[in-house]
């Protein structure tokens, strides 16, 4: 469990790569120690931009941020010592993949002896071994970006960002990634994480802030988002006897009333009338509502199911719902209505 | 043992982007150059055009000039291939500053460039013998060089920040490479029969300078003229490094291709 230190705050922070055009704006958002936070967003979001800015590549334009304590104007190399970085795109030394560990390890100075065992063990851990005396170029696209974030564990740290970490890799290699994340932020590794791959966020994420077109529109526990943006889900219900044709209409017509939409059978033939289906977009509230309906007028459940709320159909209806509003990019001054507290989002965001 | 930065980007130019066979190629050009032009060329070209001495004495201290942009391509090639494959990025994410990244480069360029001059004295050493350096003439041969390589790393990084193209980049590294050295003192001198727009073009190139230093030094003759090329080759040196280094506080860091 992420712990109540905080290795992260922005408060406000904004880049505009020109006069009134925003790739980040009015983000303030918090990490704690031992905590995964997620990114998400379309392409142009304002992930990468704000990777480079909390990594100090970029330097901000407006607002601010402290990392590990430092500022990041001013923290340089103090600040970058404790970080680790996975660029979105290949960064790749012309020589071996054991040798580009190694050398990686030196570059941080780490001491020869322990920088072989740590190649050794990263060459292991994310199945390199028989890469381990190819070049770059010679890498399939999922070895060299599991070497990538391989090379980037060479050295300690205290913060790890990652930049679509496993664009490329089979569903066995990014399980296996994200399982080695998961553990090394139980031991207090603080992380944060783009992605475009929904359900991986929701497996790593302790948090996941959404943004759209440079602005942070969510930030929630991955189980709060989908509640409260997953959008319309199928409800199925199967009574104990079929229902008689005047109570299948009244049931009909108080759903409809309910903002529900009645899954009509493909097949008319086939229809059971024992059975109804409907959308609604507060599917879980219309659930005890229809119980007491059916109690009312002693008809059994048999059974009831409801779709599952996933992360993409919250993410889906979270975009869609910051479209409707024409939420453009560098479009406002005005500071979004838009940090939602979840979890620890309260007191930090 | 702790190494401090500028020496593990050093360690680091050499270990990943200098291959074995760009080491050959590199070094072995100019050695070839003087092995083969001085042998067919010494029986043709009367010496004196070149001051009296043989055309391979001549050649030499020229080819040991010629290190100076052995030694800028080197670095200007790595900072593009960096930039190119992201590296400069990631190097900029870890404990380092952009300024020991750019001195990491200058410096890989001056290490590669006096390695040069060492190769070249000694695939000369059979044709012209030790030649009479004094302690003073080794002094301004490193530091002809040296400045030399500093000019032409920064000419080529600063080239290299303002391309986005490696097709661009290349091209135009290629062609200075060329006109730089046939339109100097390198391979053949000034001397009262050179057209005067030739000669004037030839004193606007700072590898002739490096060249006609260097070959002062050679034959012992060191004298005003060369203080005046050495405080020039300085001057350019300044400038561009200054040009690479301003350039480089606003680097872009986006993708190149």
């Amino acid at each position: 469990m992420p712990s109540d230190d905080v290795v992260l705050e922005t408060h406000d922070l904004g880049y505009s790569y020109a006069p009134g055009r925003f790739a980040i704006r009015h983000l303030s958002v918090g990490l704690h120690r031992g905590e995964v936070l997620g990114l998400l967003g379309r392409n142009g979001a304002g992930k990468t931009t704000t990777v480079r800015l909390l990594t100090t590549l970029l330097p901000p334009t407006e607002g601010g941020a402290t990392v590990l304590g430092y500022d990041i104007r001013t923290g340089g190399r103090a600040l970058r010592s404790h970080l680790g970085v996975v660029l979105q795109s290949e960064s790749l030394d012309f020589v071996s993949v054991e040798r580009n560990l190694t050398l990686y390890g030196f570059l941080w100075n780490i001491p020869r002896e322990v920088a072989k065992a740590r190649a050794e063990e990263m060459i292991e851990l994310f199945e390199l071994e028989g890469a381990r005396k190819r070049k770059p170029w010679a890498l399939s696209g999922g070895e060299r970006r599991r070497f990538q974030v391989a090379r980037e564990l060479m050295h300690d740290m205290d913060i790890l960002f990652l930049d679509e970490p496993t664009v490329g890799l089979d569903a066995i290699a990014r399980r296996r990634i994200l399982r080695y994340l998961k553990d090394r932020a139980r031991g207090g590794l603080s992380i944060v994480f783009t992605t475009h791959i929904l359900h991986e966020a929701d497996m790593l994420c302790d948090r996941i802030a959404v943004l759209h077109l440079g602005r942070l529109i969510a930030l929630d526990t991955a189980q709060g988002l989908k509640s409260k943006h997953s959008g319309a889900r199928e409800v199925a219900v199967t009574f104990a006897a079929a229902l008689p044709g005047p109570v299948r209409a009244e049931l009909v017509v108080e759903l409809t009333a309910r903002g529900a939409t009645i899954i009509e059978p493909e097949d008319a033939v086939s229809t059971a009338l024992d059975r109804i289906a409907f959308r609604a977009a507060r599917a879980e509230e219309l659930l005890p509502w229809l119980s007491q309906w059916a109690h009312a007028r002693s008809l059994g459940i048999d059974r009831m199911s409801i779709e599952e709320a996933t992360l993409e159909s919250a993410f889906l209806g979270m975009i869609g719902e910051a479209e409707d509003a024409g939420d453009g990019r560098g479009k406002g001054s005005e500071r979004p209505e838009n940090v939602l507290s979840g979890g620890r989002a309260g007191g930090l965001a | 043992m702790s190494l401090p930065p500028i020496l593990r980007l050093i360690v680091r130019n050499f270990a990943s982007n200098l291959d074995p066979l760009t080491i050959i190629i590199r070094f072995g050009q100019p050695a070839v150059t003087i092995i083969v032009l001085g042998t067919m060329f010494s029986s043709i070209i009367s010496s004196s055009v070149t001051g009296g001495a043989s055309y391979t004495a001549f050649l030499v201290p020229g080819m040991v000039a010629f290190q100076m942009i052995t030694g800028g391509v080197v670095s200007g090639n790595l900072f593009w291939l960096d930039r190119r494959w992201s590296m400069v990025e990631q190097v900029f994410s870890g404990p380092f500053l952009r300024a020991e990244y750019l001195a990491g480069l200058v410096l890989t360029s001056l290490l590669f460039s006096l390695v040069g001059v060492g190769i070249m004295m000694l695939v000369g050493l059979p044709f012209i013998g030790i030649p009479p350096l004094s302690a003073l003439g080794v002094l301004a041969v490193l530091v002809t060089v040296a400045l030399g390589s500093v000019f032409f790393a920064g000419l080529l990084i600063a080239i290299g920040l303002q391309l986005r193209s490696a097709n661009a980049y290349f091209s135009i590294q290629s062609f200075l490479q060329l006109f730089v050295i046939f339109l100097s003192t390198v391979y053949y001198p000034v001397t009262s029969k050179t057209p005067k727009v030739l000669a004037t073009i030839f004193y606007l190139n700072p590898l002739t300078y490096a060249a006609d230093t260097i070959r002062d030094a050679f034959s012992g003759t060191l004298g005003p003229s060369d203080l005046v090329s050495l405080g020039i080759l300085a001057l350019l040196a300044t400038v561009t490094f200054g040009a690479a280094a301003w350039a480089f506080r606003r680097m872009d860091l986006g993708p190149i291709q």
